[in-house]
């Protein structure tokens, strides 16, 4: 046996290394701020501008097309401005809500859209929804240098994020544009979403985001072993996932997804003695 | 910590125990069960050949697996079904197989779909007025024997060109293949001929060519376009057609749901016949000639059992 599936494997293991350094971080902010689904909501809006822009003609029906790219962060800027707005008024309706009406409607038009399609559109939704199996060293570049801009950018800023996302339900944090911040946030956060989906799929972003996060909490309650603790599992996860998909091969994607809930539950079920003894040796 | 750096290797030791290609045979992959059923007529024992897509699945939506990149990647000839049909999954895989023997254009693909007779192609200028169109035609052109004569033949030149010394072999399984499909489709029109020009509908544009042959007449489909739920408006005006011309029959490939087959069949007193479009979509189906065998016996039983015209 050559190398040759280890080959294979480097781009979409590289992939996952950089869905695994932005998404676990991102994902305590979705977590503290208790807006679990807003990036299927965002990717959603996302496809749907993509949708939208085929149809247009300056795509010519490609969905390959350079302007369909900007169309679609367009309408997740939209989004992020949605979302950031309805946070100022809380309040009596939950955030959540607003967040499954924006994936239900962007859905339903995207079905809508593809209905008025010129061209065949069964290929369509695949087109939008990247497969990680088949991610090329460009696109790894490509995002690997976006997703470093938008972490320094969060670096940078991180009082000001953190100050905000650990706020949320509570006070205001004082002298900050709360409006503003959380715009910041959630544009930068589509951005993310919307260049992750297109190499991943849906189902695996929303996995990167949510599960480091949450299996972190299980055991830290503090912001930066939390991030060690996610990075970890992700990293494991990543590389867990691909191995079973290669040797049972199963669809990649899906392996992984269902790899990372396999080890969010191991990790539950430890839980307790790992726990038991941090409190002791302190 | 330490399992985590241990990970890599023994990621490394697990991949080197798989198994690996032997022979010289030529290495022959196809997209589709029903190009794998046709390049082995061809090939026999002198090539191998394997297919990516199993025949219960919809040739438009594959679920790509580590092992496609390595058959692409090993493959000495890809033979694809063309006019779309891999659209959505296809492209970024060869890309990424590291062939470029089997890059599109190159010496090692073979689009089956250059020498057959298409249907479905839209002449002039496409509209939207024109509703669901593949701008390259109808991709389910292998529903049609004499298609399938034409892609052996495709696939047997192929062969030839890049395997020269069993050429002649090629040629006489081919001259084989030929003279079967020949007496096996004498037998299937003499089965329909009582029944030419009996209506059908069909889930999907999937029979065209089908019908064409055996002389069936498709009066609409369940589904206005690929993909997109039926409007109430394409419903109703479907299912007052099929009582004005008194259709009995619903043909479902059977990757679609058949929810709103059976609701218009209910409605309208016909009866869903869910038939296999590739070889493999069911067991007895296991074969190019046997596919045309088990889609034959199912329609002329479903036409006796409804008394379809």
């Amino acid at each position: 046996m050559d190398l040759d599936t280890l080959r294979f494997l480097a781009a979409p293991f590289a992939a996952s290394l950089i869905l695994t350094g932005i998404h676990a971080y991102l994902g305590v902010h979705v977590v503290e701020r208790g807006v679990i689904f807003v990036d299927l909501s965002l990717a959603q809006i996302a496809a749907f501008g993509a949708t939208v822009a085929i149809l247009m003609p300056f795509s010519g029906g490609d969905p390959h097309a350079p302007g369909i790219y900007w169309v679609s962060l367009l309408f997740t800027f939209i989004g992020a401005a949605v979302f950031a707005t309805i946070r100022v008024k809380r309040a009596r309706i939950p955030q959540e809500a607003i967040i499954g009406i924006c994936y239900a409607v962007a859905s339903a038009a995207s079905i809508l859209a593809m209905s008025k399609a010129t061209s065949e559109s069964e290929h369509l939704k695949d087109m939008l929804v990247g497969n990680i199996l088949a991610v090329s060293w460009e696109e790894v570049l490509k995002t690997a240098a976006l997703y470093a801009a938008v972490g320094v950018f969060h670096y940078v800023f991180r009082k000001q994020f953190l100050a905000i996302s650990m706020s949320h339900g509570g006070g205001e944090p004082p002298g900050l544009n709360v409006r503003l911040w959380d715009f910041l946030f959630y544009a930068s956060f589509g951005f993310v979403v919307t260049s992750s989906v297109a190499i991943a799929g849906v189902l695996l972003v929303f996995c990167y985001l949510i599960v480091p996060s949450v299996a972190a909490m299980l055991y830290s309650e503090q912001i930066g072993r939390r991030l060690a603790i996610g990075w970890s599992m992700g990293t494991i996860v990543s590389a867990l996932g691909i191995f079973l998909s290669v040797q049972l091969d199963l669809p990649t994607g899906a392996a992984m997804v269902c790899t990372f809930g396999l080890v969010l539950i191991l990790m539950a079920l430890v839980r307790p003695l790992l726990v038991k003894r941090t409190v002791e040796t302190r | 910590m330490t399992t985590f750096k241990l990970l890599p290797f023994a990621f490394l030791g697990v991949l080197v125990a798989l198994p690996a290609p032997a022979g010289a045979a030529l290495n022959v992959i196809t997209t589709t069960a029903d190009l794998e059923a046709l390049a082995r007529e061809v090939g026999g024992d002198r090539i191998k050949v394997e297919s990516l897509a199993r025949g219960y699945q919809d040739p438009h939506f594959v679920e790509a697996k580590p092992s496609f990149m390595i058959k692409l990647h090993r493959a000495d000839l890809l033979i694809a079904v063309g006019r779309e049909l891999e659209l959505g999954w296809l492209p970024p895989l060869i890309t990424q197989a590291r062939n470029s023997k089997i890059q599109p254009g190159g010496a090692g693909y073979l689009d089956a779909s250059l020498t057959a007779r298409i249907l479905d192609i839209p002449t002039g200028q496409i509209t939207r007025a024109m509703g669901d169109v593949h701008p390259s035609g109808n991709p389910h052109y292998w529903l049609d024997p004499d298609n399938g004569k034409r892609i052996a033949r495709a696939i047997a030149a192929k062969l030839s060109e890049m395997d020269s010394a069993n050429a002649a072999y090629y040629k006489e399984r081919l001259a084989d293949f030929e003279r079967r499909v020949d007496a096996a489709d004498q037998g299937w029109k003499a089965q329909m001929a009582p029944y030419r020009g009996v209506k059908v509908v069909t889930y999907h544009r999937s029979w065209s060519n089908f019908a064409d042959h055996f002389g069936l007449d498709v009066i609409g489909y369940v589904e206005p376009r690929p993909g997109i739920p039926p409007s109430p408006s394409h419903t109703i005006a479907l299912m007052k057609a099929m009582r004005e011309q008194n259709v009995k029959i619903i043909i479902v490939e059977p990757y679609f749901d058949a929810k709103t087959p059976n609701s218009i069949a209910r409605e309208t007193g016909a009866k869903v016949l869910v038939m296999p479009p590739s070889v493999g979509g069911l067991p007895q189906a296991s074969d190019y000639i046997k596919l045309f065998d088990t889609d034959v016996k199912m329609l002329v039983d479903a036409i006796k059992a409804t008394g379809a015209k």
